[in-house]
């Protein structure tokens, strides 16, 4: 992606902007030692253009832009104002002191005024700019911090180095407020004069209107709220979805191509390969929002999804070895392998029925949570705390990538996934909303101190009593659909032990989501300016939630690599912990229920 | 027109014997009086009292725009019976128009002896304090006067507001007053402001019980004789601001013995910025005055012309009297009528137009003014005001 400016029509046309500077220059109060108005006799903006560094591309789209850079000018413009100063400094002294205690002198304060003009050149600048455009809004452009590096003041007055310090002294901090207030004004009005006609009018009409009015006007619809939040910033359950994008018209796109275009794309990014397979015309948004994810993070109240994503990750983990008990034969890894396939396509049916089931918030959440694993994943792939769960990605991305049924599943499962979401009201989403509440209404510090318990169950790799808990778990969803479902006795349990399995891998879509997410947030950042400027303006990045509106083709894609990847490192688990601990089963139901697995809270 | 506490700081002056006109910072008074005349601003409405001979209060209430007001008390060690009372006082006690300059009294005077021999004795040093508190902004004024010894005043003014840099500042001067010259040493705590004055009056000298004016009528017009011819010189350095600024000045007026009109002619220069100042102000008549300043910037050949008369109504003398009053022989000095009404109005070279009328309207004391741009045509009216004074 490239951007073209075009210096020289800037050049062409200062008319325009010199009375605007006039303007600006003569609205504050001038110091005393200027006694007329000052001039903006001229303005060369010079050949040099100042060079621009993308920091980052909060949004962009045909009509609307945001973005950050980092600019940085040593160009040969030059600007020469004119103006008539008082010469005497006793004149200027006593004008600001109060008459009762001046000398009063009789004939010492007479005043000389005297032509000025002042050239300002070798202007060095370099800052931080956010640069907001919208074609209703017209262009803001805000400094994050105090562009003005040097500049040299020449005038009439370079022989007395008294007023030369002093000349150079004001015109550098009128200079410095002039970029931080009244250049964003000045260019504001600028572009609305161009781009929108009801305002070209107006301002004609009324010139002093379009005054700036904020660090950062903000557009509601360049950034919509992606996903109903709630004070602390969570998300809202069981509030209709208000997003921009709607996903159904995406499902076009679906195709057995690009999904393994993405598979592979992903898988590489999950390895060491340094393989990546070029995706052509892509946006991350994901890149984009890290600094909204980041600040989410970071911030003193930590959003209540994490713990209800702790929990389910817990019963996860129960589930599955409750689901390897019935399958014994996984106890080692080399079987398991054999075995899988066939596991795979079994858990198919029931993963798209909880797909269907899904309610709309929490595909919206998931979708912007799975945005922040792809890049985190690779951030951090050697993050010892995530070994588990990275052990089971690389397991999951060699098998996929070398085993040749596994390969046929991204093939199979995602031609069924559109079917699976169309289904959605089809199925009764009430059964599933309590658990999931459970899970989100755990307060904060019993989810802080059951992952503090996970760390320390994390070493062994299942406990019977997460086996309990998945129990638990598959009695509290008597009520699922899949009782409508007439199985021999043996397949029902079967498939009910299945069934918690794949619920608790759609479930652990948030535990990989969020894992990325918590340490990510001050490394991650790309420099560390970039976190500063963060810190400076948190509302200007409050702004965008543009990261949580993810493809559905990522969303889909996720959920399958999810699923996939949470009954793998089940499966191995489960085995393990089978050989470890045969005994322990029964009687710690509560205790285990809580206590569970994920370690991911380090 | 003088503010009550003005007035009665001029009371001061002249019982305590201290001529404020033998200074180079009122080397143009005379100009100054009928040119720079403040023009008032808004309603304004001063209520004043001598409550006792040693205690005077003033309060003021203003509009213009926004209400505000000052509160000011004066107390002075030694007791001034003055004419205090708003129908009692005389208005050209108030109203500043031309000044005759008086013959300087000898050291030998003997009513001047006497005061200052009484003083030594009970070290009686004359102190006036004052201070008025302006109350929306609340800046506070503070006035220390003492009269330190016969020709030595002190004097510090204060100045609290919040809003200065410091807090406010402080100008102590100190002048010394020898009849032939005069002195005034200045500092003021804004940037450490120092200053010098000093005036040298030509010709006679009061210090020598010798020297007598020479009875005889002046030669010629500017015969010194009948006149007084000054030179002075003011130099300011302030060490923070490394800034500095000087002037001298000329001035010749004539005294009471000259026969002709009375006139004062004053020239200043300022030489680091090329400023040439010139007046001539002359009472033309009893109750007419007329000034003219030039103003020229040899530098940046900046110049300006300002004109001003001042015009003097008088109580008509009643028909009772009349057949007296034509008895007397114009050599004969005679009282002065009482002024119920000064006007004064000036006009300068950028068209700009300052009206003025004082006068005595039963109790009260009026001033109304007004200033007039007359080349804006959209803005003509610059300001007007009107300031009503009671004094009891």
């Amino acid at each position: 992606m490239a951007f073209n400016f075009n210096w020289s029509p800037l050049i062409a046309d200062t008319e325009r902007v010199r009375d605007m500077l006039t303007n600006s220059l003569n609205k504050s109060p001038k110091p005393p030692i200027i006694v007329d108005d000052i001039l903006v006799n001229e303005l060369n903006l010079g050949s040099t253009p100042p060079s621009l560094e993308i920091l980052e591309i909060g949004d962009l789209a045909e009509d609307r832009f945001r973005g950050i850079f980092k600019m940085s000018y040593s160009g040969d413009a030059y600007l020469t104002l004119k103006t008539r100063v008082q010469a005497n400094p006793l004149n200027t002294f006593l004008s600001t002191k109060p008459s009762f205690a001046s000398p009063q002198p009789l004939a010492a304060s007479s005043g000389l005024t005297i032509p000025l003009q002042i050239t300002l050149s070798d202007i060095r600048l370099s800052g931080f700019v956010i640069l907001v455009f919208s074609k209703q809004k017209g262009i803001t452009l805000v400094f994050r911090n105090d562009p003005l590096e040097s500049l040299k003041v020449s005038s009439t007055f370079d022989a007395i180095p008294f007023v030369r310090d002093y000349l150079q002294r004001t015109i550098e901090s009128q200079l410095r407020t002039l970029f931080m207030e009244d250049l964003p004004a000045i260019i504001h009005k600028l572009s609305l004069r161009l781009w929108s006609q009801e305002h070209q009018t107006a301002d004609i009409q009324e010139p002093s209107k379009a005054e700036y009015d904020g660090p950062a006007p903000i557009d509601p619809f360049a950034s919509p709220a992606q996903q109903p939040l709630d004070a602390q910033g969570d998300p809202l359950e069981g509030v209709a979805p208000f997003t921009l994008d709607t996903p159904s018209e995406t499902y076009a796109s679906f195709s057995q191509k690009n999904l393994l275009r993405l598979a592979a794309l992903a898988e590489s990014q999950r390895t060491l390969s340094l393989f990546t397979p070029g995706m052509r015309d892509t946006v991350y948004r994901a890149w984009a929002n890290a600094a909204d994810r980041g600040e989410l993070s970071n911030g003193a109240s930590t959003p209540l999804n994490r713990p209800a994503t702790l929990s389910r990750i817990q019963s996860t983990l129960g589930s599955h070895s409750a689901g390897s008990s019935s399958a014994p034969s996984q106890a080692s890894d080399s079987l398991s392998q054999a075995t899988r396939p066939s596991l795979a396509t079994m858990a198919s049916a029931p993963t798209t029925y909880t797909l269907g089931s899904t309610s709309r918030p929490r595909a919206a959440r998931k979708r912007k949570n799975r945005i922040v694993d792809l890049r985190k994943d690779r951030g951090e792939k050697d993050a010892s705390d995530a070994a588990s769960v990275s052990s089971g990605y690389a397991e999951s991305a060699s098998q996929s990538a070398s085993g040749s049924a596994n390969q046929s599943m991204p093939a199979t499962e995602p031609s069924s996934l559109p079917s699976s979401m169309f289904r959605d009201g089809e199925v009764a989403t009430p059964p599933r909303s309590p658990r999931k509440k459970v899970g989100f209404q755990r307060p904060a510090s019993d989810a802080g101190g059951r992952a503090a318990a996970d760390s320390t169950l994390r070493g062994r790799p299942v406990t019977p009593r997460a086996q309990n808990a998945a129990h638990v778990d598959q009695t509290a969803d008597d009520e699922t659909p899949r009782a409508s479902l007439y199985l021999p006795e043996k397949q029902q349990t079967r498939q009910r032990n299945d069934e918690p399995k794949q619920r608790g891998s759609r479930q652990a879509l948030p535990r990989m989501q969020t894992l990325p997410v918590r340490p990510k947030p001050p490394t991650f950042a790309r420099s560390s300016s970039e976190v500063s400027l963060r810190n400076l303006a948190p509302a200007a990045f409050a702004i965008d939630g543009q990261g949580s509106s993810g493809g559905i083709l990522e969303q889909a894609w996720m959920m399958k690599m999810a699923t996939e990847i949470a009954r793998r490192v089940a499966e191995e688990k489960t085995p393990q912990g089978r050989l470890w601990r045969p005994g322990s089963d029964d009687g710690q139901d509560a205790t285990g229920g809580r206590e569970a697995p994920p370690a991911y809270a380090s | 027109m003088l503010d009550f506490m003005d007035y009665v700081q001029a009371v001061f002056h002249a019982r305590t014997r201290w001529d404020r006109d033998n200074s180079y910072a009122s080397l143009t008074t005379a100009a100054h009086n009928l040119l720079d005349f403040d023009i008032p601003h808004g309603m304004r409405l001063h209520v004043s009292s001598l409550s006792s001979s040693n205690f005077a209060t003033s309060y003021t209430l203003g509009a213009k725009g926004v209400v505000d007001g000052s509160l000011s008390f004066l107390y002075t060690s030694l007791g001034l019976s003055l004419p205090h009372r708003s129908s009692s006082i005389h208005l050209q006690n108030l109203v500043l128009g031309y000044k005759h300059l008086s013959e300087f009294e000898q050291v030998s005077e003997p009513r001047w002896q006497d005061l200052w021999r009484h003083s030594k004795k009970d070290e009686r040093k004359d102190t006036l304090l004052y201070g008025r508190l302006y109350l929306p902004t609340s800046t506070l004024e503070a006035l220390y006067l003492r009269r330190i010894s016969p020709n030595r005043i002190f004097r510090l003014n204060c100045v609290s507001d919040g809003s200065l840099p410091n807090g406010g500042s402080v100008l102590a001067t100190l002048q010394n007053d020898f009849g032939k010259y005069s002195t005034e040493f200045l500092y003021s705590t804004d940037s450490s402001l120092l200053g010098f004055r000093g005036l040298y009056n030509f010709g006679y000298d009061p210090r020598r019980t010798d020297a007598k004016l020479s009875p005889r009528p002046p030669a010629h017009p500017w015969d010194h004789q009948g006149g007084r011819l000054s030179a002075g010189a003011e130099a300011y350095f302030s060490p923070v601001n490394k800034s500095a600024g000087i002037s001298t000045g000329l001035r010749f007026t004539t005294l009471p013995v000259h026969s002709g009109f009375p006139y004062t002619m004053t020239l200043t220069l300022n030489p680091l910025m090329g400023n040439l100042s010139s007046t001539y102000a002359v009472k033309a008549g009893p109750d007419v005055a007329f000034c003219s300043r030039f103003d020229f910037n040899v530098y940046s050949y900046e110049s300006g012309v300002v004109v001003g008369v001042e015009l003097w109504q008088r109580k008509q003398s009643s028909l009772d009297t009349m057949w007296a009053r034509s008895l007397l022989r114009p050599e004969w000095t005679r009282a002065p009528d009482d002024v119920t009404g000064v006007l004064k109005f000036r006009i300068d070279n950028q068209a700009r137009v300052g009206l003025l009328w004082e006068s005595r309207l039963k109790e009260l004391l009026i001033s109304v003014g007004g200033g007039f741009d007359l080349r804006n045509r959209e803005r003509m009216l610059g300001t007007v005001g009107l300031e009503v004074s009671y004094s009891n």
